[in-house]
């Protein structure tokens, strides 16, 4: 009776259930995890044995986020690795191009019809002011990630800057790979696809650097985030009016730390646990808010998507359109970052998040020449209080975009920067430092680490890298419970699986 | 190897008194070379060599090697 009861258990824990992912957070998956690391480090050099391990632990991480819908994935792949056969296999251009053409029309149209059907449809009844009832669609988590994944395997073979690999076994590898399949990175297949073949060599640095970006994420998403987003940013988006601009304010600042420790939180979960694999991830993040221009935050802020999005979408329409000059990088911006905000998903409040970002760097192409020639004027050229300035200015047009991001409504909007302007009360900061300690100290260290040089993150990685192996699994180990009493009762989902 | 005359275009175009252009140089390497400016290098370069390229040869290029080798072909060298 007892057997079957914990068999029925743990069968049901093992099982799809739509609103609980395996999440790299969860107790779930680190147990998982680490069964699964021992057999894969036991296939050792059984290369064949080990990739299949690997792609069946892939599809079934996958299986437990979207249910019967990791068929899609698989449907999607084998369709982008004969796609990308077809393309290299012909010489003849307008062939290339068609297949290519049909890789686009294939990936955006399923993009499209989870993602998009319901937002355009709603957008015809607006217009046509009728009522369209919204359709039962689900929407696999990740599929934004894993469709522009694929893209970059199309992409490049069209532009003849790789060559196709003849095994679908190891594309399917590439497309599949849990570590990123949920959340990115968006990793290139040219950087990805040769480390298929090679022996996994972990370093004693590798794991160091692994142990490291796992705790550091696991810190990032329970400590910060999530305790910031349940005990406090929500609090004040949902209803600002009864809030002073003070705690408006603030619930800015803790929103814009908030969305950058759970996504990079994620980002850095995975690269690590990548890494324990054997296989290296691009980088995501690059202390965003250290950014002294907006053009300089996209350099910083969800780097393979920025540079997705800059290789495939921004360049064709800018080299396309060069013969119009500067407009053609105008045109080229807004479009990008139209596309770019429409990505996150389908809400106006994206488009806008992303037609503003496109919009601020489109004036500072206007004003680049006349911006620079009176900092020299002013002899601030090349200066730190210059810097000071321009990181200060960047911050807060990021995080207004992150209001238009974040707010329920416009009307929401609106409601926050109001009370900002015009009913601050400064005052009530002490009270709230008083009330709140645990929020204002966890955002004061969120922002202090962020500020602080780089080196502090390269000397704990060195610190932890030098720790003999039982040190390194104690801290873990300690790492963990502290993150664990952190946890809330229930587990916020990843801001970005909505996207 | 990167001619003195496809150099000099770049440089100029990025106000640069000099920088040492080797096939291998990717544009992020070169200092203001950015994507932004990128267009501008290739309309310089096109008018400079009174060449017109095709946004499928300029999107493929992946250093100053490659867009030597272009502009080379185009010139007919």
């Amino acid at each position: 009776m007892f057997s079957s009861i914990s068999l029925e258990k743990i069968f049901s824990l093992l099982k799809y259930d739509p609103n609980d992912p395996l999440i790299f957070s969860t107790s779930l998956f680190l147990f998982l995890f680490l069964g699964f690391l021992i057999f894969y480090n036991l296939l050792g050099k059984n290369k064949a044995a080990r990739i299949l391990l690997l792609i069946s632990f892939s599809l079934y991480f996958y299986y437990k986020a979207a249910g019967l819908y990791f068929l899609i994935l698989v449907v999607s792949a084998v369709a982008n690795f004969y796609l990308g056969k077809w393309i290299a296999g012909t010489h003849r251009f307008p062939v290339k191009r068609l297949f290519l053409a049909l890789a686009l029309i294939l990936n955006i149209a399923l993009l499209g019809y989870f993602k998009y059907t319901n937002f355009i449809l709603q957008i015809i009844a607006d217009i046509s002011k009728h009522t369209i009832d919204p359709l039962a669609i689900f929407l696999p988590i990740g599929i934004s990630f894993y469709t522009f994944k694929s893209l970059t395997y199309v992409f490049d073979i069209y532009y003849d800057t790789l060559k196709p690999t003849n095994s679908l076994r190891d594309f399917s590898l590439y497309v599949f790979f849990f570590p990123n399949i949920l959340l990115g990175p968006i990793d290139r297949a040219a950087d990805f696809l040769p480390q298929i073949d090679r022996e996994p060599f972990i370093s004693k640095e590798d794991i160091g650097r692994a142990l490291f970006l796992i705790m550091l994420g696991l810190f990032k998403k329970v400590v910060v985030a999530d305790y910031i987003s349940l005990n406090f940013v929500d609090r004040i988006f949902d209803f600002p009016l009864r809030y002073t601009g003070v705690e408006n304010l603030l619930a800015i600042y803790g929103y814009v730390l908030q969305i950058y420790c759970d996504f990079s939180g994620y980002s850095d979960m995975a690269i690590g646990i990548a890494l324990l694999l054997g296989f290296k991830l691009m980088d995501n993040f690059n202390y965003p808010f250290k950014a002294a221009s907006i053009a300089d935050f996209w350099r910083r802020w969800h780097i393979s998507l920025s540079k997705w999005l800059l290789d495939y979408l921004f360049k064709p329409i800018q080299i396309s359109s060069r013969s119009l000059k500067i407009f053609g990088n105008v045109i080229a911006l807004v479009v990008t970052f139209f596309v770019c905000g429409l990505w996150h998903g389908a809400g106006w409040n994206f488009i806008l998040w992303g037609v503003f970002h496109g919009t601020l760097m489109s004036i500072s192409l206007f004003f680049k020449k006349p911006k620079e020639r009176l900092y020299k004027f002013l002899r601030i050229y090349n200066t730190r209080f210059l810097r000071f300035f321009q990181i200060v200015i960047t911050f807060h047009l990021v995080a207004l975009s992150f209001l238009i991001f974040r707010a329920k409504d416009f009307q929401s909007v609106v409601d926050m920067l109001d009370q900002i302007f015009n009913f601050f009360h400064g005052e009530v900061f002490l009270q709230f430092a008083e009330k709140l300690p645990l929020i204002l100290g966890l955002i004061t260290i969120g922002y202090l680490f962020h500020f602080l040089p780089s080196r502090l993150g390269t000397w704990l990685q060195k610190i932890i890298t030098a720790m003999p192996l039982p040190v390194k699994v104690l801290i873990f180990v300690i790492a963990i419970w502290i993150v664990a009493q952190f946890k809330t009762a229930d587990i916020q989902p990843f801001i970005y699986f909505q996207f | 190897m990167i001619s003195q005359e496809l150099k000099k275009v770049i440089l100029t175009e990025l106000n640069l008194d000099d920088f040492d252009l080797q096939d291998e140089t990717m544009a992020p390497e070169v200092p203001g070379w950015d994507s932004l400016n990128h267009v501008n290098i290739i309309l310089a370069v096109e008018k400079s060599f009174n060449v017109k390229f095709k946004s499928y040869e300029v999107l493929r290029l992946k250093n100053v090697g490659d867009l030597q080798k272009l502009v080379d072909i185009k010139t007919g060298k």
